[in-house]
């Protein structure tokens, strides 16, 4: 029985396929034991020095990480912009 | 006159100034309470669909127009590219020390910051509220 190439190249795909799905659900942490903390860690101990607010959310999001923030304000007004001109009365 | 019921809309009139300063209570306190610029814009906005709910978005609109929504939208977006531009400034940390940490004047910029962003938010769901209403 001979197998066309076509299909001995798709069985080497699945395979590859199969075992990095299984290697990742193998590897993968468990659910609260994720060992590499660092940020977390020093936004929880230094937050309030280096913010001085006390949400520590809400320092993170305006301030260590405030350029990302005004690129969601440009996808709102974004978003606006385009409903406004997609929706409106035809001239 | 258009709209529903007198009790709804009377009740939503007394209702709104009250949805208003909640939404600037959670703007102004965002940095010490869970809220910020987000939820805040977002209460803002339901207040204005609450209005648009009551009587018709004509009403509305008649007393907030469109070109007063984009005038404050601009306002708000320069101001905020200003402040998050000059988070990383050097004056930041003297604007920082003159401040009391856990209390209404702390938190650097972001106060500031949070009122802005606020102002962005409500102009633009009140702005998308504005144009799908209509259709």
């Amino acid at each position: 029985m001979r197998f066309s190439a076509e299909k001995v190249l798709g069985l080497y795909m699945l395979a590859i396929l199969g075992i990095t799905l299984i290697g990742i659900v193998v590897l993968t942490p468990d659910i609260g034991s994720f060992s590499h903390k660092a940020a977390a860690n020093y936004y929880l101990e230094s937050g309030l020095q280096d913010t001085g607010s006390a949400n520590i959310v809400n320092s993170i999001v305006w301030d260590y990480r405030g350029y990302d923030t005004l690129g969601e304000e440009t996808v709102l007004f974004t978003a606006a912009l385009g409903i406004f001109l997609m929706i409106r009365k035809k001239a | 006159m258009l709209g529903i019921d007198v009790i709804i809309k009377t009740v939503s009139r007394i209702l709104f100034p009250f949805i208003l300063l909640i939404g600037a209570y959670i703007a102004l306190y965002g940095h010490l309470s869970p809220g910020g610029a987000f939820p805040a814009g977002a209460i803002i906005a339901s207040g204005f669909v609450l209005l648009i709910i009551a009587y018709t978005e004509r009403d509305v609109e008649h007393t907030f127009t469109k070109h007063e929504l984009i005038d404050i939208k601009s306002i708000a977006g320069i101001l905020l590219i200003g402040l998050i531009i000059s988070i990383s400034h050097k004056s930041r940390v003297e604007f920082l020390s003159a401040q009391t940490a856990l209390s209404l004047w702390s938190g650097g910029f972001t106060p500031f910051l949070n009122m802005v962003g606020g102002f962005m938010v409500a102009t633009a769901l009140v702005f998308i509220i504005y144009t799908l209403v209509r259709e």
